[in-house]
């Protein structure tokens, strides 16, 4: 293998089309068919950019998602986008909520939320169909991105949502386990070249004293 | 995150992004051995590559994690993807002529600190400049695998 291979950490700078057409998708205003047609030219345009930079493995930018988390509503049953405004109505511990925007270093205006709503359930991949749609712009090796299991478990928890379908957390955590796993065999199958979870919380879990997290890990 | 992986290490390269976040406000803190927990926990992880923030000149935590870690790969962040100017590919061969000193140069993976884009409602960077990055960094891993290879 090449020494000091180049690649990505996942996401790429939005153009003003893409961000009108994500909200434009979001309010239902736009069929998921036209989207998609939009973002292929969107990371095709992304994919040329690596190739003339001469970059190593691949990746699509992650165009296709409305942020490195929460696009998984659209892809897991249980699950619903919900923005700041109607989150912080339920959230239990309003000065650890903000902790985690500040750690995301997310803007609270733009942040939305995957919060489990039911039993969660794998409607469709998270990544394989980008993968598929990114093997046909190159021959370079990819690395495809998934948002990581703790990260996943401490977003997707709202207590008033999450308790009825999973009564605890770290029972909800271990259909978040499950749901990776089949990813991973999935993308394994495809023969992906690199998988990378996205963590941006770990430090904190890391460093909490909270021993429900600390089992999950 | 082993829950996760367990089966996988052998037939998939898995790695594991850390953003800085909140490690930024806290950096003497961290220098000074908080740094720590977080590098018994990946030594722990069953995980082949861990994708890091090295842009930000910070003396003394490469070898934190190097020396506890250079069994594994590095995805070593050396453009900061908040800025708008390329940074300089002698920064960048600097940055992984340092960590040559933990890894082995087929261990070492280059990328910037974090996403170009993380939020949909706002691009953290620029089309143009995300580009120009890029080719440092291309140019910064020829510069070097030549010496590598000469040495």
């Amino acid at each position: 293998m090449l020494n000091f291979p180049v690649t990505q950490v996942g996401s790429w700078p939005r153009s003003t089309t893409l961000l009108s057409a994500l909200r434009e998708k979001r309010s239902g205003r736009m069929s998921d068919k036209d989207f998609n047609a939009l973002a292929d030219n969107e990371i095709r345009r992304c994919v040329e950019r690596q190739h003339q930079a001469g970059v190593d493995y691949i990746v699509d930018g992650e165009l296709r998602r409305d942020n490195f988390y929460s696009f998984i509503t659209e892809k897991v049953e249980g699950t619903r986008l919900m923005s700041l405004a109607e989150m912080l109505e339920t959230v239990e511990d309003k000065a650890a909520f903000e902790e985690m925007l500040q750690t995301l270093d997310a803007p609270a205006f733009s942040i939305r939320n995957p919060t489990c709503i039911g039993k969660l359930q794998r409607r469709k991949s998270l990544a394989v169909d980008d993968l598929k749609f990114l093997r046909t712009l190159t021959d370079k090796p990819i690395k495809v991105t998934l948002p990581g299991p703790y990260l996943l478990t401490r977003a997707m928890w709202v207590t008033a949502y999450s308790t009825d379908a999973y009564g605890d957390k770290p029972v909800m955590a271990d259909a978040i386990v499950d749901i990776l796993r089949e990813e991973l065999t999935e993308l394994a199958a495809e023969n992906v070249e690199f998988v990378q979870f996205d963590e941006p919380v770990l430090t904190e879990v890391v460093h909490s004293g909270d021993d429900k997290r600390r089992t999950f890990m | 995150m082993n829950r996760v992986v367990a089966g996988f290490e052998d037939i998939l390269r898995i790695g594991l992004h850390v953003c800085r976040g909140n490690w930024s406000k806290r950096e003497d803190v961290l220098i000074t051995g908080d740094y720590q927990p977080l590098v018994d926990v990946f030594s722990k992880m069953n995980l082949q590559q861990f994708v890091l923030e090295y842009a930000t000149p910070r003396a003394g935590e490469l070898a934190v994690v190097g020396r506890a870690l250079g069994d594994r790969e590095i995805g070593l962040g050396v453009c900061n993807p908040r800025t708008d100017e390329a940074e300089s590919v002698e920064f960048i061969a600097n940055r992984l002529r340092e960590a040559l000193q933990y890894w082995s140069p087929d261990k070492i993976f280059l990328n910037p600190d974090c996403g170009f884009g993380c939020f949909a409602n706002r691009c953290v960077n620029e089309e143009q400049v995300a580009f120009e990055k890029l080719k440092a960094m291309v140019a910064a891993a020829k510069l070097v695998r030549a010496e590598v290879e000469t040495a």
